[in-house]
């Protein structure tokens, strides 16, 4: 066969004098049919290799140590099995069972009514991801009765950081039937549940395999007890340096729902641009979107925080001000209403922000308070309760206030001084004036004072804050570097903070300056305190030099290791934590996303062998 | 921001007075843009205005910018602001820089005006043409670049062409090759083409002439480059008048991909090369195996791929090669298949005893694994056992059959492992070995190519091209692909020498550097990062000593190794990366990363984003908006 197939192609080269010597020598030996001769093995301590070792027999007792599938093989091995992120604690059986989406059945009887349709929802996901496995359509048909029994013990649909989160999960075959119960406080802690559920579940298709069969395989038993570390676990994603589509957002919030996130923080404006349209005033999207078709609509937004809230994820919106203001905010004068922001755009701009557009909020102006008030009524409107804002607050840069002779003017009728410390009155002023009309709006729809994040920056120096920001309202974002001693002194100041260290869980560095690239690795070792005043971590995703185009690739797989630091925050290595990872990574590729490759496929086919 | 009667008067005279013909004919002093003015202005004065929200005082106009060229910049206006209504794409287009890329070294002229046309509308005349096969080339490179028009036009959404740009123009293409009747990217084919793009009548005339069809392809994608789609106008774009003459710098331009580490599809390999296309360059060095995969699986020797590769579904068959080889072809590039051997090696060669053919290969998958190789899986081949030169010649034979190049070959040839062999073979010494190994390798290189050396055998730099081993080597034979870092001293020893190298320093051209340590154990991998503006700035031979003149450099490759890489990964990973490479390489314009280049590198990046590629932004969307500003 192959002779023959060469000899037709030297019909058709352009090579002369190419004299065609095969011999047969290596094609007598093996037939052209493709047949992997090798497993799975689940080894102890170390995870699933490929192993050449013949095909065991049936009435082998060793059968259950060798799988066909690489992902069945990892559902199984190891204490957690494919479990991302690792739950407190989990017995599961080395045995699977087939099963089929259409013979899963929900059972919500013991669900309040309230919630019944928001979990309806939720199964829904959990449904859509089963069949994702088989990349929609699920061959292998069984008639194995799956029933999920979910009980709720509260009707509280609100998320925030006191939802209670934990859940139990049991996983049990009898006789061809498959009981599965989740028990939780709140619906979020069924959701989690839901996804664990999931995660027990693989395709059983082969990796890199050619064909279209598939089927699911279920651990046929599990026992799980399971509830987060930190109440925080974030990606912020910035939609100002670049706009990244709904769809890419709604992905992104789909990852983080795999990895049990729970806060999509939507650095949503910046000085570059401003998407977010508002519906009380659309000069925002107006001056600030890149163009008609780069905005997010009321619409949208509603439908995001939606979407978000069904996998778990609370929104929180960041209108970052004083600073990092700057287009969408240009429109001032031309409506009478003097500058709401200076130096809009300055050029040159090294003395007037950190980074070009400049631009930031005019605190002289009263007009800008009123514009800003109407924002976070609209902002108010869109959130869900209780909402969550986000009010920036980082890298103000005193030389873009000082050029404004308005400024200057208002600060000496306020009896500030010029001087550095007159300046941070002038930005605590901001942050007080905004925080209340932020708490008159939301108390105008009944709602109590609700605590505000802010980026921690030189106005929350330990030394300074106090003077300035609230404890018990403003919960301080801290960004600054590992080696920076603010996180601890605000927590002995008794602020509440999350924690967000730039020069480890920062998605965008690598790509830019000096910054350097933390790869998962890196990024699951750093640990955080344990400490009342920690509520968690978030990791960042920048977009000076990521678009929609790169961003899965950025994200993933490494937000997901910052998510099983804050899910569980666990004391095991790294390397115990790569297995679990890789199969993560075949079910992100499974539910649509992109992320990077890790490691050589040949490492992830041989667990421990890339040491 | 100015008051409203100033934007009023700037935009009835200063600004329409430099509106070009097109501007004239696209964009409209609109009567819609006066009233609102007039009503804008009556608000201002109207002062009840602290008391009425917001939104009643917002004229309703969708967000929408507009660019004017101004002092040689696209500076960007509220569309309300201004009299004309421009797009970004056609100001770039318009304003000063050329916005190709890679920018033409010999003579350019462009219009500062655009007339409409349409894919369907461009028309072919092969005028002169060497061969047949030539011909036929220029045909599908042709429809190739037609294709990319009607994806352009995609891009236009529903019927939103506005009318009053006037028809769109027929356009005639007329190429001529005089020259080389072989359509393949060879070492001595000349690249040069000119251009010339002229209105004649109601349509255009393009004339391309080269002296290979190669040449003609790198003419029809400059003619692509100055086509583009005007969003505003629901448009296709293209300048009224071009004359481009242009060659470039280096004969060889690469792109290297490992598809061993982790694999790739051959639709990613096939954007890939699109890309390649995109930016002039012409050679994609396919590194296929190494010892964690093989995934090609050969004809006359399909065990490799049968041990060697992840899965069935890991596996490019012979006419996947072809494929990809005549996609590669029709965009003037060549497909430089490389099988790294002695070393890099693995299970695809594990398969010898039981074959009854002796160990093909040692230290396969061998532990601990830093005893025997760079990185895990380990693996040699054995240079003792003569059928693994028969199995070589059959890889040989195959390789230069499939992608039609017999001129140049890899012979791969990096990182052995002298501990490997020495464990095997202690009456040895393992350098002799390795050069034993590859004098026979060489050899059936000769038998496999109809008794003939290509011209030129690349072999990775290593122990072997470094003194006292470089000079048992024949330059005439042998070029040697020069990855370790530009300050070593084997890149000048190398090219002192006098052998024809390919440059890809690990400091400058990995692209897959700067993403940490894959492993627990080893911080092998390089870092950091290599930015655009670095593989950009890169010009090693640009020194002062005096043989640099006499220096053999064919070109350069950026190395795109896969250990941290998979498919959904690849474009932003290489993207906008090799852009910049292809232009150092093609012009070698002695400047960095000046601002003409972030122009054009940012339009050529959207360009690649049009083409389905997903390439990496340079920076945030507000400095392709306002371009000036960010520099």
């Amino acid at each position: 066969m192959a002779l023959h197939g060469l000899l037709a192609l030297m019909t058709t080269m352009h090579l002369a004098g190419v004299l065609c010597n095969v011999e047969s020598t290596f094609d007598e030996i093996t037939p052209q049919i493709y047949e992997p001769s090798w497993m799975y093995k689940c080894v102890p301590d170390e995870g699933c290799q490929r192993s050449e070792h013949p095909r065991p027999t049936l009435s082998d007792n060793s059968t259950s140590a060798f799988f066909d599938s690489l992902d069945v093989c990892r559902i199984v091995c190891g204490r957690f099995g494919g479990i991302w992120p690792k739950p407190v604690t989990a017995a599961l059986s080395s045995q699977t069972v087939k099963i089929h989406p259409n013979y899963l059945r929900y059972d919500l009887l013991n669900v309040p009514a309230e919630t019944r349709e928001l979990l309806v929802e939720m199964t829904q996901v959990i449904s859509n991801n089963l069949l994702a496995e088989c990349g929609g359509h699920v061959t292998e048909v069984v008639d194995t009765q799956v029933v999920v029994i979910i009980v709720v013990k509260t009707a509280i649909t609100s998320l925030n950081w006191n939802t209670d989160e934990q859940y139990m999960l049991d996983v049990q075959t009898r006789g061809g039937e498959v009981s599965v119960h989740i028990e939780a406080e709140t619906i979020y802690g069924a959701r989690h549940g839901l996804e664990t559920f999931s995660q027990l579940i693989s395709s059983d298709k082969r990796d890199f395999s050619d064909v279209e069969h598939c089927g699911l395989v279920l651990v046929s038993g599990a026992k799980i007890r399971d509830r987060p570390i930190y109440k925080h676990r974030g990606l912020v994603l910035d939609t100002s340096r670049h706009f990244i589509p709904m769809v890419d957002i709604k992905r992104t919030i789909d990852g983080m729902a795999t990895t049990k996130m729970n806060v999509f923080h939507w650095h949503a404006t910046d000085s570059h641009s401003f998407p977010l349209e508002a519906s009380r005033v659309p000069q925002f999207t107006r001056y600030g979107a890149y163009s008609g078709s780069e905005m997010y609509t009321t619409e949208e937004i509603r439908e995001l925080i939606h979407y978000a809230k069904v996998r778990g994820i609370r929104v929180v919106i960041e209108i970052d001000a004083p600073a990092h203001s700057g287009n969408g905010w240009q429109w001032g004068r031309e409506y009478g209403l003097g500058d709401l922001a200076v130096c809009v755009n300055a050029y040159p701009w090294r003395h007037l922000c950190i980074e070009p557009p400049c631009g930031q909020l005019n605190p002289a102006n009263p007009n800008m308070y009123r514009v800003l008030r109407n924002l976070y009524q609209d902002v108010a409107d869109l959130l869900n309760s209780p909402p969550l804002l986000h009010m920036g607050g980082d890298e103000v840069y005193f030389g873009c206030w000082n050029s404004s002779q308005e400024i200057i003017s208002y600060m000496k009728d306020q009896g500030y001084d010029t001087t550095e410390e007159g300046f941070m009155k002038l930005w605590g002023e901001f942050h007080n004036k905004a925080l209340q009309i932020w708490d008159e709006e939301i108390s105008a729809k009944g709602l109590d004072p609700q605590p505000v994040m802010l980026w921690s920056s030189q106005l929350t120096q330990a030394q300074r804050i106090s003077q300035h920001l609230d404890k018990e309202r403003y919960i301080i974002e801290v960004w600054e570097p590992l080696n920076s001693p603010l996180l601890t002194q605000l927590l002995r100041l008794g602020y509440r903070t999350v924690s967000v260290p730039k020069d480890i869980w920062y998605l965008d560095h690598g790509f830019w300056g000096r910054t350097v690239y933390s790869n998962w690795r890196r990024m699951y070792a750093h640990t955080l305190p344990r400490d009342e005043g920690v509520l968690g971590g978030e990791v960042a995703m920048w977009t000076e030099y990521c678009d929609a185009q790169a961003l899965d690739t950025r994200v993933w797989p490494r937000a997901a290791a910052v998510a099983e630091r804050l899910w569980s925050d666990p004391t095991s290595t790294v390397y115990s934590a790569e297995p679990r990872l890789q199969r993560l990574r075949t079910r992100l590729i499974a539910r649509g996303l992109r992320p990077d490759a890790m490691s050589p496929a040949w490492c992830s086919q041989h667990d421990s062998k890339c040491l | 921001m100015m008051s409203w009667g100033d934007a009023l008067w700037l935009g009835l005279t200063a600004r329409f007075a430099r509106v070009g013909r097109l501007r004239r004919a696209v964009l409209m002093l609109a009567a819609a843009a006066c009233t609102a003015a007039a009503v804008l202005y009556w608000k201002q004065q109207t002062d009840d205005s602290a008391n009425r929200p917001l939104h009643s005082m917002y004229s309703g106009i969708e967000p929408q910018w507009s660019w004017l060229c101004q002092h040689d910049r696209c500076e960007r206006y509220q569309a309300s602001d201004t009299t004309t209504l421009q797009s970004l794409q056609t100001c770039n287009m318009l304003c000063a820089s050329t916005q190709l890329w890679p920018q033409p070294t010999g003579p350019v002229s462009l219009a500062s005006a655009a007339v409409p046309v349409r894919s369907d509308r461009f028309s072919l005349k092969v005028i002169a043409s060497p061969s047949r096969d030539v011909t036929k080339h220029i045909n599908e490179a042709f429809i190739v670049m037609q294709n990319h028009m009607r994806t352009l036009e995609h891009g236009v959404v529903g019927e939103n062409r506005r009318s009053d740009i006037g028809p769109p123009r027929d356009v005639l293409v007329k190429v001529s090759v005089n020259g080389s009747g072989d359509p393949r990217m060879r070492l001595d084919t000349n690249e040069s083409y000119k251009l010339a793009l002229r209105p004649s009548g109601n349509s255009l005339v393009v004339d391309i002439t080269a002296h290979s069809f190669c040449g003609a392809r790198h003419g029809l994608e400059t003619l692509l480059q100055v086509t583009w789609l005007d969003p505003y106008a629901g448009s296709l774009l293209i300048l009224e008048a071009a004359t481009v003459v242009d060659a470039p710098r280096f004969p060889y331009r690469g792109l290297l991909l490992d598809t061993a580490r982790n694999f790739f599809p051959v639709s990613e390999l096939l954007r890939t090369i699109d890309a390649m296309a995109a930016n002039k360059l012409n050679t994609f060095h396919w590194h296929v195996s190494d010892s964690q995969s093989f995934p090609w699986k050969l004809d006359s020797a399909p065990q490799l791929a049968q041990h060697g590769a992840y899965g069935p579904g890991a596996v490019y068959t012979s006419d996947d090669v072809r494929t990809i080889v005549k996609y590669a072809r029709i965009r003037g590039i060549r497909v430089l298949m490389e099988i790294d051997t002695p070393a890099h090696v693995g299970r695809a060669f594990g398969w010898g005893p039981e074959a009854g053919l002796g160990h093909l290969a040692h230290c396969i998958e061998a532990e601990p694994w830093s005893s025997y190789c760079g990185e895990p899986p380990c693996g040699q081949l054995n240079p003792r056992n003569p059928h693994i030169y028969d199995l070589l010649e059959h890889v040989y034979r195959e390789i230069i059959q499939l992608t039609e190049v017999d001129d140049i070959f890899h012979l791969g040839g990096d990182e052995v492992s002298e501990q490997c062999w020495a464990k095997h073979f202690n009456d040895t010494d393992p350098m002799d070995l390795w050069m034993e190994f590859t004098r026979q390798a060489m050899h059936v290189l000769e038998r496999a190519n109809g008794g003939k050396a290509p011209e030129l055998t690349l072999l990775w730099s290593s122990r072997l091209t470094r003194s006292p081993y470089l000079e048992r080597l024949d330059p005439k034979r042998f070029g040697v692909q020069v990855w370790g870092a530009s300050q070593w001293p084997e890149s000048r020893a190398v090219l002192d020498a006098g052998f024809r190298s390919v440059i890809s320093h690990v400091d400058a051209w990995y692209l897959d550097c700067g993403f940490g340590s894959w492993r627990d154990s080893s911080d092998g991998h390089c870092g950091p990062y290599r930015s655009w503006q670095q593989v950009y700035e890169h010009r090693p031979w640009a020194t002062e000593t005096p043989e640099s003149a006499a220096w053999p450099v064919e070109g350069g490759a950026a190395c795109q190794w896969t250990e941290q890489l998979g498919p959904g990964g690849l474009d932003a990973r290489v993207w906008p990366r090799t852009a910049a490479l292809a232009e150092r390489l093609w012009a070698d314009r002695a400047e960095g990363a000046t601002a003409d280049v972030y122009l054009r590198l940012d339009t050529q990046r959207a360009r690649l984003v049009a083409r389905g590629v997903r390439a990496a932004p340079l920076w945030p969307r507000w400095c392709s908006h306002n371009p000036h500003a960010c520099l």
